[in-house]
């Protein structure tokens, strides 16, 4: 993408760099107010804090949605604050993936459908996706499959599938096209304990198989240990306790 | 893959995913285009189905009374004369140099429901319909007998008549007429071919005929005492005293005023003659405020179901938020958002007015047989034309157009929202 080019500020980026970076929703205290935040490219950075503390906001930060109010935000090479919200909304839709905690899929269209839904919107991730299947549906199923999920479950509504099922297809989505960024917002906290050491197990070894860089949020510590590196929000945050 | 493609193509899996909302929508735009193109149908079929009823007349001559009644009851057999014109004034008008021909009518009766017209030979020599066509036997000839009858094809075709069949001809113009001249019947000689006009619903004798059933009553009733046989009528002299109106044809058309002129001033009795096509004219001016109300009221019943499909896609869009989040998450742009808002308009309402394309063709098809039977307008079912064209793309527009406020809506949503799921 030409802009996103140009603003480039690293000859070998990290995934995500932040510095002095401040955020406030209108009309509030500053709830993040971070000196210095780095997850290098491929790397696999679980990060916790507790339930207000700010999470999905840094995550929306990182995902071009929110605008920060000071500071440095580079997101592979490119500075976010640089762009306009349409340039951010087409970078995030060529280089991140995107996992939510629950109801991550479109009711209105098949499994198949809702994996292939981002290459539709974003060429890169199209062609990129095309460079390892012969088709997109092809690719989608690969994925699935890998996931652990494939056969006759692939022609169910996705309504009908159990929420770990439908975590596991909201993961082949964020993953088609190679995005180098995955963003996980809290994507287990509805699964049982076993399910979701599996599924982070699977998310994680086909990130490492694209070299995605994951920042995967949670308030459940516990789970960091998947992680090449785990980090509480306080720890970035110098901003405390109101939450 | 484009983004609009991409944008309708989700736009008819959400529809679909609410098919049962979806499916009333488009029934409520389908009814509200189907009646605005009903009437609209109906006006234009109405227009040129009475326009064509009556072609080569220069003149129509009745006792005086209202243009348009005139034109009504000599025409369409719609109402009744008030008065007569004599026998007399009529020989002296059709001698005029300027006449070419000439029709006398006599009306005031009728057969189960059918009105019956006195006239004579040149009716089926000079009448003329639709752009000049001349009346054609399905089977038989014109009336040549005093007890002779020529049907119209509708006639023919209700009652289930043919050559031969004797009818029985009742006083006065309703259906359930009970003075009837049962003791003069008349014989089926002729049965016209259909030509879609009041023709069709008319029993047609000759003046001789209309004399010989009166000859005994007086005043709307029979007189026991003077009551003669079919027989002995056949013996009288039947020549009419009276006619209802008579139709004249001109020579040169441009005399049609000062004859006109002559005959409103006619000496002998108070009479009126009207040029068919500006009396049909006036007969328009009329309708219109009739018909702009109906189309005034169509119109309101589309806005309605616009606004009924507004009203949908609002209601949906809180429940969407997760849809429309999901959606920018995977790489939509708040353009998207909004784009997908307005396919959707575009797809119901494309739908809405196809459904009522087919609406209104298949109901003008079930109901133009009952429409002639009662008002004589001959509807024919044909593909949409230009209007049709314009009323789609209109309403669609609309649609689409009054759909940028829900899109509107949601794309604000979709920028506040962001990828947050709000519930
Ligand atoms: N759209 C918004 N408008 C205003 N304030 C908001 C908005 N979203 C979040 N906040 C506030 O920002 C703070 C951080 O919220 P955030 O959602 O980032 O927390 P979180 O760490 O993700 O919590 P959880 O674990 O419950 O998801 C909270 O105080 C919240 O009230
Ligand atoms: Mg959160």
């Amino acid at each position: 993408m030409a802009v996103a080019e140009k603003v480039q500020t690293e000859s070998d980026p990290a995934a995500v760099a932040a510095r002095d970076l401040l955020f406030a929703w209108p009309g509030q205290d500053p709830v993040l107010r971070i000196p210095e935040f780095r997850i290098a490219r491929g790397e696999r950075l679980f990060l916790s804090g507790p339930s207000g503390s700010g999470k999905s906001t840094l995550l929306g930060l990182i995902g071009g949605v929110l605008e920060a109010g000071a500071g440095e935000l580079t997101v592979l090479g490119t500075s976010l604050p640089e762009l306009r919200a349409a340039q951010r909304d087409r970078f995030r839709a060529q280089h991140v993936g995107y996992i939510f905690q629950l109801f991550n899929l479109l009711p209105y269209l098949s499994v198949i459908e809702n994996v292939v839904l981002p290459c539709r919107f974003a060429e890169r991730r199209r062609q990129e996706a095309l460079k390892r299947s012969p088709t997109l549906n092809d690719e989608a199923k690969r994925l699935l499959d890998d996931l652990g999920l494939g056969g006759p479950l692939l022609n169910r509504p996705v309504t009908e599938l159990s929420i770990g099922q439908q975590q596991r297809v909201a993961a082949a989505r964020a993953l088609i096209g190679a995005p180098e960024l995955l963003i996980a917002d809290e994507p287990t906290s509805s699964l049982d304990q076993d399910v979701r050491g599996r599924f982070i197990d699977l998310l994680l070894a086909e990130c490492e198989s694209f070299g995605t860089a994951v920042l995967f949020v949670s308030h459940d510590a516990s789970l960091g240990d998947h992680f090449d590196r785990q980090l509480s929000l306080a720890e970035i945050n110098t901003v405390r306790g109101h939450h | 893959m484009s983004s609009l493609t991409t944008t309708l193509n989700l736009a008819g899996h959400s529809l679909y995913n609410r098919r049962v909302t979806a499916a009333l929508t488009i029934a409520s735009i389908a009814i509200s285009v189907a009646l605005l193109l009903g009437v609209e149908r109906i006006r234009e079929e109405a227009r040129t189905s009475f326009a064509s009823t009556i072609s080569g007349t220069d003149l129509i001559v009745g006792a005086r009374t209202g243009h348009l009644n005139l034109l009504l009851y000599s025409v369409f057999r719609i109402g009744n004369a008030t008065n007569n014109v004599t026998w007399e004034s009529f020989e002296d008008i059709r001698s005029r140099p300027e006449v070419a021909w000439s029709i006398p009518i006599s009306l005031g009766d009728s057969h189960r429901g059918f009105r019956v017209l006195g006239t004579n030979d040149d009716y089926f020599r000079h009448y003329r319909f639709s752009r000049s066509r001349q009346l054609e036997f399905a089977a038989g000839q014109p009336f040549d007998a005093v007890f002779d009858a020529v049907l119209g094809a509708d006639v023919a075709a209700e009652l289930g008549y043919e050559l031969g069949d004797e009818i029985i001809i009742a006083h006065g113009a309703g259906a359930a007429s009970f003075a009837e001249h049962d003791d003069k019947p008349f014989t089926v000689v002729g049965i016209l071919q259909k030509t879609g006009t009041p023709i069709d619903r008319t029993v047609h004798v000759g003046l001789a005929g209309i004399e010989a059933i009166h000859v005994d009553w007086e005043g709307g009733v029979q007189r026991p005492a003077s009551r003669r046989s079919a027989e002995e009528v056949l013996e009288m002299e039947l020549e009419p005293e009276e006619i209802t109106a008579f139709l004249l044809g001109l020579k040169s058309r441009v005399a049609a005023f000062s004859l006109q002129r002559q005959i409103n001033e006619y000496p002998g009795e108070p009479l009126l003659a009207i040029l068919p096509g500006v009396a049909l004219q006036q007969l328009w001016e009329m309708v219109r405020i009739v018909e702009n109300a109906l189309l005034a009221v169509s119109i309101c019943v589309v806005a309605a179901g616009l606004i009924g499909m507004l009203t949908a896609i609002l209601t949906s869009l809180n429940e969407r938020r997760r849809e429309m989040a999901i959606l920018r998450a995977v790489g939509a742009r708040p353009w998207h958002v909004l784009m997908l808002i307005l396919s959707e308009a575009g797809l119901l309402a494309a739908s809405g007015v196809l459904a009522g394309l087919a609406l209104v063709i298949l109901v003008t098809a079930a109901i133009a047989p009952w429409l002639e039977q009662q008002s004589g307008v001959f509807i024919t079912i044909q593909p949409p034309g230009v209007f049709e064209l314009v009323i789609a793309a209109a309403v669609i527009g609309a649609a689409v157009l009054i759909s940028l406020w829900p899109a509107w809506r949601a794309y604000r949503n979709a920028l506040a929202d962001g990828l947050t799921i709000r519930v």
